[in-house]
């Protein structure tokens, strides 16, 4: 890149911060207004990289706006990232998780989802007869159906929990692509210095998921117990730990 | 994917992309593979999230070699080589402050042993190893 492309990128850069700060420390709703104006042509930009999959381009634009005013809302000016390095995994987080939400209701199969919801009691069932975590084999005579489509059935009750993250804390979205991310330096960099925040990352969980997290991780209890104390079934208790350290790994993105 | 049988040992091999898309696949091979060694749904489950939190700590860039042994009531993995030294860094710090949670200790809530090996190039190779539930 030229010396004065670079210039021109760091002047606009340190508008952007000047924005940030009136907005952050003194309300100025202008400022943000500005800055959302500022970066739309960044989200039309990652929106167009999904476009022909089914989705009008404006409605994904619209997806992607949504990823940039959070990460605008969310920003700590304090940090030395960029606004458009922070707000890549943002809006293409926003964007894809807008595509697995509706994934899941074309894509399953009824019967697996049917199945998946039968699977949790089995579960919890089989373990207090058997005396032990039943294998998916036990699993499979009690359901009366094969182990491939109870593994199936997991996967979907695994994938559906992938995309509910957004009952979780406010993370950024999205696991990342470094196709998708501006400036890999300053990528790097935040990725490295939020690793030493992961504790604050916990602490934004909702309680009951800090608690069970606290139970499997500090105590060391398998998922039956967990489940016998929090009153949810072993199945529930699995997603709920898969979920939050999703959400902490995708908060530190 | 491969498989093939080595002196009383399955051994499976897989190379995946990394992207997020294919976690799935590799979550249900994995389960495949739990359940040819006769594991209850816990420690499957348990082997699912050790390998699934190890491949979202890669950053979802390029492909992956998974390979399975799996021999009496325990399944070895082996994922890499991967050019991860923060992933290295990660794995080799200890369980942290109170109140926080690293992938150290998640893994050794979940695998009864783990650990990392170097390979070429300054790349690393990195060791699950999970046993099954005892069964009465």
């Amino acid at each position: 890149m030229s010396g004065s492309g670079n210039g021109a990128r760091a002047a606009r850069q340190r508008e952007d911060r000047e924005l940030l700060r009136r907005y952050h420390e003194q309300g100025d709703t202008a400022a943000r207004e500005q800055l959302i104006a500022r970066h739309l042509p960044l989200v039309r930009s990652l929106a167009r990289r999904y476009a022909g999959r089914g989705e009008p381009l404006e409605d994904i634009e619209q997806v992607g706006a949504i990823g940039l005013i959070k990460a605008i809302d969310r920003f700590d000016v304090e940090r030395q990232v960029s606004l458009a390095t922070y707000a890549t995994p943002n809006v293409v987080g926003e964007i894809k998780r807008h595509f697995r939400d509706k994934g899941w209701a074309i894509r399953v199969p009824r019967s697996l989802q049917e199945l998946n919801a039968r699977m949790s009691s089995a579960i919890d069932d089989l373990t207090g007869r058997l005396g032990h975590s039943p294998s998916v084999g036990e699993i499979a005579e009690s359901l009366g159906t094969t182990k491939e489509e109870v593994l199936e059935a997991l996967e979907v009750g695994s994938a559906y929990t992938a995309l509910s993250l957004d009952a979780g804390p406010a993370g950024s979205d999205d696991d990342g692509d470094p196709m998708e991310t501006i400036g890999g330096e300053d990528a790097e960099f935040d990725r490295s210095e939020d690793r030493a925040t992961i504790g604050p990352a916990l602490e934004r969980l909702p309680d009951r998921e800090r608690e069970i997290l606290r139970m499997r991780f500090e105590e060391g209890l398998p998922q039956t117990q967990i489940a016998e104390r929090v009153g949810l079934s072993q199945m529930h208790v699995s997603r709920l730990i898969r979920r939050s350290l999703a959400a902490m790994r995708e908060e530190l993105e | 994917m491969t498989a093939e049988l080595d002196e009383g040992l399955e051994r499976v091999e897989v190379d995946a992309p990394l992207d997020l898309a294919f976690q799935g696949v590799v979550r249900l091979i994995v389960g495949g593979i739990a359940e040819q060694a006769d594991f209850g749904f816990e420690a499957m489950d348990d082997l699912q999230l050790a390998i699934e939190r190890l491949l979202a700590e890669t950053g979802g860039d390029g492909r992956v070699k998974i390979s399975f042994e799996l021999g009496d009531g325990v399944v070895r993995t082996r994922i890499g080589p991967l050019r991860e030294g923060r992933l290295a860094a990660a794995l080799q710090e200890s369980n942290g402050e109170p109140g926080t949670l690293s992938l150290a200790r998640i893994l050794s809530a979940v695998v009864d042993s783990f650990g990392v090996e170097p390979a070429l190039d300054g790349q690393i190779v990195v060791r699950l190893e999970k046993l099954g539930t005892p069964r009465p």
